[in-house]
């Protein structure tokens, strides 16, 4: 399963594909399954250069109430950085942080792999 | 410190301006960001993990309490309270917005303050001793050469695309507080045996990927010919540096493969070539600028202060500050504080903007009004009088600023890291925050004395691991953060890259191996013996049976 | 006929670019043309005995050196011919052409025209200026006047390069004089 991210062009924050529009919220990102693969809204995205910066997909993995992405790097970027809870979107709270928040484990994410091969 | 006058600000609000218009560019898609990148770069701004990182720029990491002011503005005003202090003495915010900008550089201009060239294919900020001008060790202020290069640098039309990064440090003592060493060009100034003043030009330092140590490819440079040996040096790397791979981009690796022979004779062969007068500076524009730099207005007192003897002996907290982060000054009855931004548990080179307003307030106060900023992301008071010594640290004391563990365990170089930065690997800080921790306790810190602890969250190696006594790196293992520890690094002049130790360990059992590496310490260690020392004799082994071996 | 962006008296226009840019494999047109580096070593002297001006394309990994002529086989001084050099920027990014570009200037006192071809953009056109190109062929679509304000930024420089603007620390020593030596820029 994915979800398509990047940075905000604007301001650089975090944000999520969210059927054509782009939400800063992990919680409310489209996800994309097997059978509805991401790549056209990563074209769609690409095509937005003044609205976003880089745009990829992130692997993410069901957990037991919620969604979370696989890695370090991703689960960073969609809550906030860890030597703060006052920054970034955790500060917000919110149910989608919690699951994050909790997630355990962790995997490499195809997402940015691809963009170090690319460059 | 160097100061602005009209030609130099009109400098910098010509720069922001072109920045403005290049931002105005990109938001109307006129520019790629391919095309954008380099030029938002050579401004100082990354785009990171959560938002745009500006990095500005402290020439040889010198500060006027108003810029200090002003950059707690800039944290205030645009960021979130607080900024964090590189080992590359400069300073950045982690939460810019690019449509600020153009406005935080304009802010910055007023303080004489910029972001030109802290980042890419450039030259970068000119690092120097942050003692310059206060120890007595010094044949000479380093930072008048750094202003020199720094000058002739800015904006260099024919080195401002080069293959990768290019970082010069300048050091004047026998003891190198700069790490020049493991610079692209390392720069130590000496007296030759006629007393003429020169540089040992050493080349091709780094750490990264492939740590390489400089080599001396000229003993003895007259201090005169910097600029005109800088650019054949320059010249030689922008024609010959690689640029089909970035990894392999530096100038080291030039070095490397050349050989420091036939690398010399291309540069001295270069050099021979240029024409001096013009480039080199006249000796006017010398003067001017070491003018900046002249010996401050320091009072005439005894070399002994009774006021700071009595305060030291009835307040033992004030005697530790005093052991560790108090050193001698070149001026009887003055000295150099070092001002620690690694409190245990704190994120370590961050300063909030309080503290920055407190400390601007204490350097007019109590340092003739300037600050420097080391390259293990603490600060120093340059010139504070031993009369003003208890009085200062009760009030660092009162903001959180006054750790006496200069130089101890507690005092770790880290990274941001995978927190915040999208080059890392791994996370750093909270690394640094579990040992710190773990090793808070004062007498404990004494005891293991001198003990650089040194962390990067990825082999781009900002945290300088590669030159730790003990160097943590930050890898992948399948998603998982896992370290790999170093040890017998120094950055110093007996500058020397770090041993692997063995396989890299899981992120839980990393301050516990510091533990064991300590015990080992202080167990074996003879009388007088630093960490560092102990290990050079004893070599790897006990250490890594203590690690690894050992069951836990 | 194309057209280029050329430096002339102090300014920047759109002129008629004469030289026709010929790839190895091609036969040599009637005209001036513009040839690779080994073509121009194999042909040049050949191809400019028709009346033509014959320029030289080097590439970013070529060396202007090669350029200039041993001077004991020749009684010439080194560089009089080629009329135009044309040096690549593969990648705006790499930046050896400003090195060549500076060096023919500086050091082969070479007085033709400096091109700049390949992925040259306006935001450079100020480093390129300095380094003594004095004619470019954009390839962002930039007008002569969008190229004369991106190279007119800065005000003062801070070193010496191959163009004639003075740094800095000059024009202070001038205007301590009182500004009668007429150093500083208006």
């Amino acid at each position: 399963m994915n979800v398509l991210t990047a940075n905000r062009l604007i301001d650089g924050e975090v944000v999520f594909w969210a059927h054509g529009r782009w939400v800063e919220r992990f919680g409310e990102a489209e996800r994309f399954g097997d059978d509805a693969p991401g790549g056209s809204a990563e074209a769609h995205a690409k095509s937005q250069p003044t609205v976003v910066v880089e745009p990829y997909l992130i692997e993410i993995a069901e957990t037991e109430d919620g969604f979370a992405p696989v890695s370090y790097r991703e689960r960073i970027r969609a809550l906030g950085p860890t030597n703060t809870p006052h920054h970034g979107k955790q500060a917000e709270g919110g149910h989608d942080v919690e699951v994050i928040a909790r997630a355990e484990g962790a995997a490499r994410s195809g997402g940015r792999i691809n963009l170090i091969k690319r460059k | 410190m160097y100061r602005y006058d009209a030609l130099d600000k009109e400098f910098l609000a010509d720069r922001v301006s072109e920045f403005r218009h290049q931002v105005g560019r990109r938001l109307a898609g006129e520019m790629t960001e391919d095309q954008f990148k380099p030029l938002r770069l050579m401004n100082g701004l990354y785009l990171q993990l959560h938002a745009y990182m500006l990095r500005i720029a402290i020439p040889y990491g010198t500060l006027s309490a108003a810029q200090m002011r002003t950059l707690a503005h800039v944290a205030r005003t645009y960021d979130k309270g607080y900024g964090h202090f590189t080992t590359r003495q400069n300073l950045q915010f982690h939460w810019i917005k690019l449509r600020d900008a153009a406005d935080i550089l304009e802010d910055l201009a007023r303080a004489d303050l910029h972001a030109i060239q802290t980042s890419g294919n450039c030259i970068r900020n000119v690092t120097a001793d942050p003692h310059a001008g206060a120890t007595a060790e010094e044949v000479d202020d380093p930072r008048v050469w750094a202003e020199v290069i720094r000058q002739w640098s800015t904006l260099h039309p024919e080195f401002s695309f080069l293959p990768r990064k290019f970082k010069i440090a300048v050091t004047a003592s026998a003891r190198d507080r700069t790490a020049a060493k493991t610079h692209d060009i390392g720069l130590q100034l000496r007296r030759g045996r006629d007393g003429s003043l020169g540089f040992e030009v050493m080349v091709g330092g780094g750490l990264g990927r492939t740590p390489y140590i400089g080599q001396t490819i000229r003993e003895h440079l007259p201090v005169g010919r910097i600029l005109s040996y800088l650019e054949a040096i320059l010249r030689v790397y922008n024609r010959h540096g690689r640029r089909d791979n970035i990894y392999k981009a530096r100038i080291k690796i030039l070095v490397a493969q050349l050989g420091a022979e036939e690398f010399t004779r291309q540069v001295e062969a270069e050099w021979a070539q240029i024409d001096g007068g013009r480039i080199d500076l006249p000796d006017t524009e010398l003067a001017r600028v070491r003018g900046y730099f002249a010996a401050a207005d320091f009072e005439t007192l005894p070399a002994v202060s009774k006021a700071f003897e009595a305060a030291r002996a009835a307040d033992p907290a004030l005697a530790r500050f005093a052991r560790n982060n108090v050193h001698a000054h070149k001026t009887p009855g003055y000295a150099i504080v070092d001002v620690s931004l690694k409190t245990p548990g704190e994120t370590p080179g961050d300063a909030s903007a309080e503290q920055m307003d407190l400390l601007a307030d204490l350097a007019e106060r109590y340092s003739l009004g300037e600050i420097r900023v080391t390259h293990e992301q603490n600060l120093v008071l340059p010139h504070v009088k031993l009369d003003d010594l208890a009085a200062l640290h009760a009030t660092l004391a009162g903001a959180g600023l006054a750790s006496p563990n200069i130089s101890l365990i507690s005092d770790i170089i880290a990274c941001p890291g995978l927190d915040y930065c999208a080059l890392a690997n791994a996370r750093a800080i909270p690394i640094a925050q579990a040992i710190a921790e773990r090793f808070a306790q004062p007498d404990l810190a004494e005891k293991i004395g001198e003990l650089k602890i040194k962390i990067s969250g990825c082999i781009n190696a900002c945290g300088h691991h590669h030159v730790g006594h003990i160097g943590i790196l930050g890898v992948d293992k399948k998603g998982e953060e896992f370290y790999q520890l170093t040890l017998g690094g120094s950055g110093a002049e007996d500058a020397e890259v770090g041993k692997i130790l063995g396989p890299a360990l899981p992120a839980n059992r990393v301050a516990g191996a510091v533990d064991d590496l300590v015990e080992v310490y202080l167990r074996e260690r003879r009388e007088g013996e630093r960490f560092l020392d102990t290990f050079r004799r004893t070599g790897l082994q006990p250490f890594k049976d203590a690690v690894y071996v050992t069951a836990h | 006929m194309s057209q280029l962006i050329r430096r002339e008296a102090g300014g920047f226009i759109l002129a008629d670019d004469r030289f026709t840019a010929v790839a190895d494999d091609e036969p040599v047109p009637e005209g001036d043309v513009i040839v690779s580096f080994a073509r121009f070593q194999a042909e040049g002297e050949a191809l400019a005995a028709h009346g033509r001006d014959v320029g030289v394309r080097v590439e970013a990994d070529e060396s202007v050196d090669d350029l200039a002529y041993d001077l004991p086989r020749t009684s010439v001084v080194a560089l009089m011919f080629p009329a135009v050099v044309a040096l690549v920027f593969p990648k705006f990014r790499d930046g050896r052409a400003f090195t060549s570009a500076r060096l023919l200037r500086e050091r082969y006192a070479f007085t033709g025209e400096v091109r700049a071809v390949g992925d040259v953009l306006r935001e450079q056109a100020g480093f390129m200026v300095r380094c003594g190109f004095d004619a470019f062929e954009p390839a962002d679509g930039s007008t002569p006047e969008q190229w004369a304000a991106a190279a007119n930024r800065f005000r003062h420089v801070y070193q010496r390069a191959a163009d004639d603007r003075e740094p800095a620390f000059a024009e202070r020593d001038g205007a301590s004089i009182g500004g009668n030596h007429g150093l500083r820029r208006v």
